[in-house]
């Protein structure tokens, strides 16, 4: 499944994962392969993705700049301050504010 | 007919102006570029905010009332007015600041003359003006004068949370924003647009199959509203404060390319009364000549 990660001042992640994990502001949940469509509220925490094969591309936060990778399984983790999740037909939006990167 | 040295430094020193308007408008178009950008970063965010927002609504049954479409009689209001730092952009601060005065002594004249009207300034240009001719009727706020030093969401979202809170306290009734609305490097609007109570969404009529989707919502349709709707109004600040960005860089493009031009005019003029001076001078010359050898000839 495909997600996009969007801040309001740019992409910082966009690619093919096999899993997302999110702070919904009723408890933390995780995105797999299939879920049901939902939009959700995120409250502050951590968000936790793991790639999957058909690569990925992310904004580095402290250099600065768009990288690129192809590895599976690797797992990206940041914190947010809040935002939203949509998820419909394994397309995933999530919009987050104030991210740092871990 | 001037003197030849006066005409050359006037030549000296349009040329001089000429390089720095120069200069000043490649700065411009490279800042006005990073400025679209930022615009142009922002819009897949925004886009799918309200996407999310008229997707909630199409779903929901009844009226959406959140805190912020509260509509109340406008006893207290508010205008931001978002200005550039600095001048030398042709008529674009004064055109933000005509339309804050239109909507000062518009729409919110009644509430200006019971002095309940509040200004809060982005950008120097729009303080130093009505700091200077207002100050004792109107309540003004400059604590984010210098948002354009860093002009981030954060920072953005600072000033957005002020208005949203203050709104909700009941210590404004409306809250309108006049600001350069960038449509591109050429043209720029200014314009007056409310940005508290929010204007009422439609939902829209035969939503695509995106929005049929049985969705989960979480919290609930209310709960989510309630997160999405500040979200919301954030990004229309920040984009406000882009925009007028954007249109300040454009503005200034425009203005410092017309002063190229004209300062090559003025050069093309001074070159011809330098030269008809010079020419002026050297046949002066040859006439002295002729005259002192006829003279001695006729001796």
């Amino acid at each position: 499944m495909n997600i996009a990660v969007l801040t309001p001042e740019r992409e910082i992640f966009h690619g093919t994962i096999s899993s997302v994990k999110v702070p919904g502001v009723k408890g933390e949940f995780q995105v797999l392969n299939n879920h049901a469509p939902i939009v959700s509220a995120l409250a502050e925490g951590k968000v936790e993705i793991v790639t999957a094969a058909g690569g990925y591309t992310f904004f580095n936060l402290e250099a600065s700049a768009k990288q690129s990778g192809d590895e599976t399984g690797k797992k990206m983790i940041f914190q947010i301050e809040g935002g939203f999740i949509e998820v419909l037909n394994n397309e995933i939006s999530l919009l987050v504010q104030g991210v740092s990167q871990l | 007919m001037a003197n030849l040295k006066e005409v050359r430094d006037r030549i000296v020193s349009v040329k001089n102006t000429q390089q720095i308007t120069k200069a000043m408008k490649m700065v411009s178009a490279a800042k006005l570029r990073r400025a679209q950008d930022a615009i142009t970063q922002m819009r897949p965010y925004a886009n799918k905010l309200d996407s999310m927002l008229r997707n909630i609504l199409s779903n929901l049954e009844g009226d959406a009332g959140t805190v912020f479409g509260q509509e109340r009689p406008v006893e207290r209001a508010c205008i931001v007015v978002v200005t550039s730092n600095r001048g030398l952009c042709g008529a674009f601060n004064t055109n933000v600041i005509k339309a804050a005065l239109a909507a000062m002594e518009g729409k919110f004249a009644e509430v200006h003359a019971r002095g309940n009207l509040t200004m809060l300034f982005v950008g120097k240009k729009g303080n130093e003006y009505f700091k200077k001719r207002y100050a004792d009727s109107v309540n003004i706020i400059s604590d984010y004068v210098n948002l354009f030093d860093d002009l981030s969401f954060e920072n953005t979202r600072k000033v957005a949370t002020y208005l949203m809170d203050n709104f909700k306290n009941g210590r404004f009734d409306a809250v309108e924003v006049a600001y350069g609305e960038f449509r591109n490097a050429a043209v720029q609007n200014t314009v007056h647009v409310p940005f508290l109570p929010v204007p009422k969404v439609e939902a829209e009529e035969g939503a695509t199959n995106n929005h049929r989707a049985d969705y989960i919502f979480e919290p609930s349709k209310e709960g989510l509203l309630s997160h999405l709707v500040p979200s919301i109004l954030q990004t229309q600040f920040h984009k406000f404060n882009l925009d007028t960005q954007a249109s300040e860089h454009g503005a200034r493009m425009t203005a410092m390319d017309a002063a190229t031009e004209n300062a090559n005019d003025l050069l093309r003029d001074l070159k011809i009364s330098y030269n008809k001076a010079r020419q002026e001078s050297i046949t002066n010359e040859i006439l002295e000549i002729v005259g002192g050898a006829a003279a001695l000839e006729s001796a």
